[in-house]
């Protein structure tokens, strides 16, 4: 809308006053929307749930995260050289970020970067939150030689290495599955000896 | 006798004569957009069953002995209805078919090129109404809170959450919270019987104004016809009495073919898959998320650049821009392909190898990422699948552009 230039006044104020109203109307219109933008901050509460800080404590007991024994202290003879099972610390199954994943491999199949010192016997655990999406990861077992066995997320395929510290071996996971101290105590019950080494859950 | 008694207060021939007497085209392309229209009244009926027996709450209660989710123990009971679990599989079945209707009538108009002025506005009205049926559809997976439901969900909530600077919030936004916490049930509960639905039905009312107001494009034979005869009007049948009687044997025919499916073939069997529980199975989406299932699976978790604070991950790129540069390539379509004066008519697609390739490409590549979700079944490596994703449509454009080509210059 350029002002004309001939002169003519009464077409000059009825341009500005077409200019101040919609000028108005706009700035209202922006006002009255963007007060309702802080709307937006009560649509979105901070309601705890999907965020994964886990509550492992040193000595805690672990238990069957599902099936039939779900609850139920795992002992180190349920496992066999190759078995890998879902398992919670004892009393704190209520939180996702809690579930691990225990491994039974031969002693001698554990390389760096995994933390020797958190296995035992042969047992290793690993967060079983895949780092990609938060999926729960799964163990594909390799009947004839177990040490090739690996852990793999079935929702888009990241692979694991569970001998190499939880190394991604394939598939769009960014980093590995957080490490866990597990031993297996005099009783034969098994028992974490260290909180996760390293970050759990979806890198987002 | 009623109808003089209402013509007399409402003036009913008028209506008569203006609206029922509308051209429709006779070709049975133009059906498919009535196919989604029809499929999205069945999940209106079928959803309100639904709606009245759901129950939106993640509390605990005892199910046959065992404590699970309100939302699925109430979906477990519709299912044990007389009918309830048909008309569930209905409901999903007629959102399966809407879907592939929308899809359908889309590459239509895409290789008729029915987009070009005076259409664009309702092209992109058309794919504002494909991604809110998406978002319908996708709101629903949730609400059985089976274990396949609350793994889908999760998904997307990642998916989100690892949107670079705004992920946080909006995730909060979307699922009321962090997932899953006790909101996010009634909050999809919410969008997907009321806000989505509104959204959809107002972009269907948009959608047909356009259409009416714009007319349909008509086949190019109809031009000849129309300038050896000097006629000006559109050819075909009008609404009343042919295109109704047409229209409604196609609506119980559809309805007949969706009763037949639901009640021979299982979906989202939630029995099945069971309440939430801690370990993830197999499981894959409904077919039309399978490309941005795929895709996910393609891209390399090593993939990730830092801008200004924002960390763009291999989630955002394979769940949020991967989807959404393809629907902006749509939206742009018909700012790109332009014509100067407006065009009535539909084109051949051979004789347009240009955009026809293109679209039999693209196509292609849907296909594969698609496959992509199948990776795992078939063995390959992210790799190699990503290669192909890639070299297998630009082969398939190439050997249609070419072919198409030659046929033109034979033609002519």
């Amino acid at each position: 809308m350029v002002e004309k230039s001939s002169g003519n006044k009464g077409e000059k104020t009825a341009i500005s006053r077409r200019r101040i109203t919609l000028g108005i109307l706009l700035g209202s219109l922006a006002g009255a929307f963007g007060s309702l933008l802080a709307l937006l901050k009560v649509l979105s509460p901070e309601k705890k749930g999907g965020g994964y800080e886990a509550t492992i404590v040193l000595g805690d007991r672990l238990v069957y995260a599902q099936g039939e024994k779900a609850g139920t202290p795992l002992r180190a003879a349920a496992l066999k050289d190759g078995d890998a099972v879902l398992a919670y610390p004892v009393g704190k199954a209520q939180n996702q970020a809690n579930l691990i994943q225990l491994i039974r491999l031969k002693e001698k199949a554990f390389k760096p970067p995994t933390r020797l010192d958190l296995t035992d016997q042969g047992f290793v655990a690993y967060s079983a939150i895949c780092t990609h999406l938060g999926c729960t990861v799964s163990w594909v077992k390799n009947q004839t030689s177990p040490d090739t066995s690996f852990t793999e997320c079935f929702c888009h395929n990241s692979i694991f290495d569970p001998t190499r510290g939880a190394k991604v071996l394939g598939g769009p996971a960014p980093i590995p599955l957080a490490q866990v101290g597990v031993k297996v105590a005099e009783d034969g019950v098994l028992l974490f000896t260290s909180g996760f080494i390293g970050p759990i859950g979806p890198q987002v | 006798m009623i109808f003089r008694w209402l013509d007399e207060r409402l003036e009913l021939k008028k209506f008569k004569d203006k609206f029922l007497a509308k051209t429709f085209p006779t070709h049975p392309t133009f059906l498919l957009g009535e196919l989604a229209l029809f499929s999205f009244v069945t999940l209106v009926l079928t959803g309100i069953f639904l709606g009245l027996l759901y129950e939106p709450s993640t509390k605990m209660v005892s199910l046959f002995g065992s404590m699970v989710p309100a939302a699925y123990a109430s979906v477990v009971k519709i299912d044990l209805l007389p009918m309830g679990m048909i008309i569930r599989r209905i409901h999903h079945w007629s959102a399966m078919i809407m879907i592939a209707s929308i899809l359908t009538h889309l590459a239509r108009v895409y290789f008729t090129s029915a987009y070009r002025k005076p259409r664009e506005i309702n092209w992109l009205v058309g794919l504002g109404l494909f991604g809110t049926s998406l978002g319908a559809s996708f709101t629903g997976y949730l609400l059985p809170y089976s274990q396949f439901s609350v793994t889908a969900t999760s998904i997307a909530y990642y998916v989100s959450k690892s949107v670079p600077w705004i992920g946080g919030g909006l995730s909060r936004l979307l699922f009321s919270g962090e997932f899953p916490s006790d909101g996010t049930v009634p909050r999809f509960f919410f969008l997907h019987v009321m806000l989505v639905p509104a959204v959809l039905v107002g972009l269907i009312a948009l959608h047909l104004l356009i259409l009416v107001k714009q007319k349909h494009t008509e086949p190019s034979a109809n031009r000849i016809r129309k300038e050896s005869h000097g006629g000006k009007k559109l050819i075909g049948i009008p609404v009343w009495p042919e295109q109704v009687v047409i229209s409604l044997s196609f609506y119980f025919f559809l309805l007949f073919v969706v009763s037949l499916m639901a009640t021979y073939v299982p979906l989202n069997p939630i029995e099945v898959y069971g309440p939430p529980a801690p370990g993830t199975p197999v499981m894959r989406p409904d077919w039309y998320f399978l490309p941005i299932y795929g895709f996910l699976k393609l891209v390399p978790g090593n993939l990730s650049l830092s801008i200004a604070g924002g960390k763009i991950t291999p989630e955002t790129i394979g769940g949020v821009i991967f989807p959404a540069v393809l629907f902006l390539l749509l939206a742009v379509i018909p700012f790109l392909d332009r014509v100067k004066e407006p065009l009535n008519y539909v084109e051949n697609p051979l004789h347009r190898p240009v955009m026809t390739s293109i679209g039999i490409g693209g196509g292609v590549f849907l296909g594969m990422t698609a496959i992509s979700g199948y990776l795992d079944v078939f063995r390959i490596e992210p790799g190699t699948m990503m290669l192909y994703t890639v070299l297998v449509p630009l082969v398939a454009w190439g050997i249609c552009y070419t072919l198409l080509r030659l046929y033109n210059r034979r033609r002519e």
